[in-house]
């Protein structure tokens, strides 16, 4: 950011720390994939740090009177466990270690975002579409286990006649490939461009105060700007964690009940 | 200043303890659940995302599905229907859950949900 303070998406750019050496290629230099520990594995383990060490901490005491950093971690935890179960069922709880996670991770990393020269891991869709296969497969392979075959009425809806059957299947197949897709493009669509119109209006502050006395005066309306929009993106960041961790819920719940 | 209204305070327990409850349901939804504007907007985006994913994935299929059979147009311009209203259908059902987020409370219980 050094270099160019009002390039808008050079704050997603990934640099290398160090690598630990490359996967495939024919052995010569610059061919294979090199696996590396850059930025954004970084703040990964930024975030998961944060979270493991603050539940830990918070709940040592153990009181049954919760102090006030137990009683937040309670809190977090009473919200996902509602969740979970408001959407999925009881049964839906044994996935509730996993919803919790996704949930604090997203949140966490989200927030992270939002100190000035951190980067935000979820504006990446590799880290979304990870996340999002992982809910996907999930929901594949624990509907084919516990339902076998029966897992496919999840296409067929009931009190259908049979003449439209070859219709609708193929839309609620369709329909069905898709959950992924929109799950992971708008988490990861939210932070990137939150990121970048926050920048871009940032951009612009700089840019007029260099003007002179007339653009100083100019880039207050700007600045007016970025202050609204960061209020705004502390709202998107937690909004766009709830709204993953219900959608997962409510995913898992067809792998419970696939009948419709 | 902190002692002057702690002391007018004690006076009455059930008021702080009720004044307490209040602020508590405050926080408790912390969501933005009415958060004006950009609730507004976050539905709408999620609205889009789930009608364009829809037709995107049917338009993907369709071309793989070509380039396997050798077809070309043919398989892709059924798909990219089919995903057109593989999206319509994405939108209906998430207006469908949106509704019954904010009308009710809660969810309707699991099983009972027509998804």
């Amino acid at each position: 950011m050094a270099e160019n303070p009002i390039q808008p998406i050079h704050q997603f750019q990934i640099t290398n720390y160090f690598t630990f050496g490359t996967i495939g290629g024919d052995g010569t230099d610059g061919s294979g994939i090199e696996i590396a520990f850059t930025n954004s594995a970084l703040f990964m383990l930024l975030v998961v740090g944060l979270i493991s060490s603050f539940l830990v901490f918070s709940t040592r005491g153990r009181g049954l009177v919760p102090g006030r950093l137990q009683l937040v971690s309670e809190m977090v935890y009473e919200f996902v466990a509602d969740m979970v179960r408001s959407s999925a069922g009881s049964e839906g709880m044994r996935f509730f270690p996993f919803v919790f996670s996704l949930f604090t991770f997203i949140l966490i990393a989200n927030l992270f975002g939002m100190f000035p020269y951190f980067f935000t891991v979820t504006s990446h869709i590799v880290i979304t579409a990870t996340l999002a296969l992982m809910v996907f497969l999930t929901v594949v392979i624990y509907g084919f286990m516990r339902n076998g075959l029966g897992f496919l009425k999840l296409f067929v809806p009931t009190g259908i006649p049979w003449y439209v059957m070859w219709l609708v299947v193929p839309i609620e197949f369709i329909s069905f490939l898709s959950r992924p897709v929109s799950h992971s493009l708008r988490l990861f669509g939210n932070m990137l461009a939150g990121h970048i119109v926050l920048k871009v209006f940032g951009g612009m502050v700089v840019g007029l105060a260099s003007i002179g006395f007339l653009g100083v005066l100019g880039s207050v309306l700007p600045l007016a700007m970025a202050v609204a929009l960061t209020g705004l993106e502390f709202l998107v960041a937690g909004l766009q964690a709830f709204v993953f961790a219900v959608l997962t819920c409510v995913y898992i719940n067809d792998a419970i009940h696939p009948g419709h | 200043m902190t002692p002057t209204r702690n002391r007018s305070e004690t006076g009455d327990l059930a008021a702080r303890i009720a004044r307490a409850r209040a602020e508590r349901s405050d926080d408790a939804d912390f969501e933005p659940r009415d958060g004006g504007a950009a609730r507004g907007a976050g539905r709408g985006f999620r609205l889009a995302s789930e009608f364009v994913a829809a037709i995107v994935v049917g338009a993907l299929l369709g071309i793989g599905l070509d380039a396997i059979f050798g077809t070309t147009p043919w398989i892709a311009i059924v798909m990219v229907l089919l995903g057109f209203a593989a999206g319509v259908l994405n939108v209906v059902r998430a207006a469908q859950r949106m509704g019954s987020e904010g009308s009710g409370a809660e969810a309707p219980p699991a099983g009972e949900r027509d998804e």
